[in-house]
């Protein structure tokens, strides 16, 4: 019996049709390709942030999800890697991520492989990945791969953008490093819900 | 089953009017409400504990213990006590005062506390909210239950012959619901100690308050106190009615959404879906209400909270009439027709517990002896006295 895995994307653009969905979509398809070459099936869920804004917010106000941001929710803490990806804004990763990322359970990405991409209309954004994601998921303890990618407006013309590592290699490489980590980890099981909770008696000190 | 409100005591403006009650008018209010509550045939009137503004209630021995001369019925109990932060010394004292002069017509719920810097106020770390939990409610116990005490731990300084007075009426201490929201620990420390478990569920959805719920229920199975569906659960909620259920959205819609916890946030109708909120008919709210046993099991107390969000008194008055007199006595009704004969109808009242403590031989004494403050003495030595006295032959 193959093995299997969930890998769960998160995409924060907000336009559509979204160059980072679009740039998402392809990491997760190098993602699931290179699992398949370890003899590994992925099953992803994507994560559109767009259609969850509302509740987003809801939730910073309120304590808790609602509706389809509590699946999303379920499917990310049980998730075996994250592809998160965001367009720039205003020289950092988009509101509406950032209100997701602080929405998460704060020990959710400790250990999880998570592959980082992020859009801009420039190269010059491209650093983001390193100055504000990398930073932000490392505060979460989370096993973030050493490639992130980011996609300008240029990458996404053929011999436009980087012609040194053009686009398609890079998410090759990314989803490559993603597959190997997730590949490497036992496969996460679903939780029992309060299966951490210590007895009463250790509570007590006894 | 109970059915009473709780308060959390906020002072918040009345959306409608831009009216802001002051402190003496919104605690003069609470007691009108709590009285109301008992002259309609509520079981339970509960306050809160804040320290910090918005909320007046910082004091709820002060409140309850007048509550408890000017009402007849209604049981008297707090929502929540912070046990993190108050002294255990002080609440055992303050609370048996309480039991004493409310003639047992008490309990008391434990929880954490709604805001981080409380904590720093009264000299704790939130980030020991569970220990201190934990610790201060295993000494609170002690105070309660054992005359003379020698304790040492971590949070406070160490007591050696300490004897907290009054001793509890009747020599048994006062029902103690632990209430948490999103804490498993709490849960598990009710199951452990047999206590009741108050899940104020007015701010979640109903499946997460049933996982919560049935957890305790378990552990409570575990640690040897009855079997799971015996266990003592309580539930919070908030509703809004008017007979006609349009004419209720329309009223309560302002105060929803200026509300300090969840205005401007979820639309009405997304909150009234996904949480106990209900806004509409008496019907409306005895369909929801009524169903919620179905996920958590027979249940002994529900908790409505009515007085938030800026409603003047004279709406919230209204409200407990048509609670009292058209949702409480039809839910009564149905929770007993289908609550099992083996699962407790109510909490537990303070007769039940003498009675239950008497058969099980556990009546403590309620009055000890005194210290000697002059020579330094303990109680414990005027009891070895008076024991050595005793047995003292006859015609000496």
């Amino acid at each position: 019996m193959p093995q299997e895995r969930s890998i769960v994307v998160v995409s924060a653009g907000v336009s559509q049709p979204s160059s980072t969905r679009l740039l998402a979509d392809r990491l997760a398809a190098a993602t699931v390709e290179e699992l398949a070459a370890r003899g590994i099936r992925a099953d992803v869920t994507t994560v559109e942030l767009r259609d969850l804004a509302h509740e987003v917010v809801n939730m910073t106000l309120t304590g808790f999800a609602s509706g389809p941001l509590a699946d999303a929710l379920a499917k990310l803490a049980a998730a075996d890697g994250l592809i998160a990806v965001t367009p720039v804004f205003t020289a950092s990763y988009a509101g509406l991520f950032k209100s997701f990322v602080d929405v998460l359970d704060k020990d959710v990405l400790a250990g999880m492989p998570v592959l980082l991409g992020a859009t801009g209309g420039t190269g010059r954004h491209s650093l983001v990945l390193e100055y504000a994601l990398r930073p932000l998921f490392g505060y979460l303890h989370a096993d973030v791969v050493g490639t992130g990618v980011f996609a300008a407006t240029d990458d996404w013309a053929d011999g436009g953008g980087d012609d040194v590592k053009p686009l398609p290699e890079r998410i090759r490489r990314a989803g490559r490093e993603l597959a190997e980590t997730v590949a490497d980890r036992e496969p996460s099981r679903p939780a029992g819900l309060y299966d951490a909770v210590p007895s009463f008696e250790d509570l007590l000190g006894h | 089953m109970q059915f009473g409100i709780f308060s959390v005591g906020d002072v918040t403006t009345d959306p409608t009017t831009g009216r802001t009650p002051d402190d003496t008018e919104r605690v003069r209010a609470m007691l009108t409400i709590a009285q109301h509550a008992d002259e309609a045939g509520l079981d339970v009137f509960a306050t809160g504990e804040h320290h910090n503004p918005p909320f007046v209630p910082s004091s709820p021995t002060t409140m309850l213990g007048y509550l408890a001369g000017v009402t007849k019925q209604i049981t008297l109990s707090t929502a929540t006590t912070l046990i993190t932060t108050n002294d255990p010394v002080r609440l055992a004292e303050e609370y048996a005062m309480l039991q004493v002069i409310s003639d047992g017509r008490m309990d008391l719920m434990m929880g954490r506390g709604n805001t981080g810097p409380v904590y720093p106020w009264f000299g704790q770390d939130i980030r020991q909210g569970i220990p201190l939990a934990v610790e201060n409610y295993a000494l609170l116990r002690r105070l309660w239950t054992e005359d003379v005490v020698d304790w040492s731990g971590k949070f406070r300084t160490p007591l050696q012959g300490f004897t907290s007075t009054p001793r509890p009426l009747d020599g048994v201490p006062p029902f103690v619901w632990h209430g948490s929201i999103r804490s498993p620990e709490i849960a598990e420390q009710a199951a452990y100690y047999g206590d009741g478990f108050l899940h104020n569920a007015i701010f979640w959805p109903m499946e997460h308050t049933a996982a919560m719920v049935n957890f305790y229920r378990q552990r409570f199975e575990h640690h040897g106190h009855g079997s799971a569906d015996q266990a003592i659960v309580g539930l919070g909620g908030q509703v809004f009615m008017r007979k006609e259920s349009q004419k209720a959205w329309d009223e309560f819609r302002p105060y929803f959404d200026n509300a300090p916890v969840y205005g401007h946030g979820p639309s009405m109708e997304d909150f009234t879906r996904e949480t106990p909120l209900t806004v509409g008919s008496p019907q409306q709210v005895i369909d929801r209400y009524g169903a919620f046993w179905e996920q958590v099991g027979h249940y002994q107390r529900q908790l409505f909270l009515m007085d938030h969000a800026g409603l003047p008194l004279k709406t919230v008055l209204e409200q407990i009439d048509l609670l009292a007199t058209e949702v409480v006595p039809v839910l009564r009704q149905e929770a007993e027709a289908r609550r099992p004969a083996h699962v407790p109808a109510n909490p537990p009242t303070h007769a039940e517990r003498v009675a239950a403590a008497r058969a099980a031989g556990e009546v403590h004494e309620q009055g000890v002896a005194a210290a000697d403050h002059w020579t330094g003495r303990t109680a414990e030595d005027d009891l070895a006295a008076a024991d050595a006295a005793a047995a003292v032959p006859d015609g000496r």
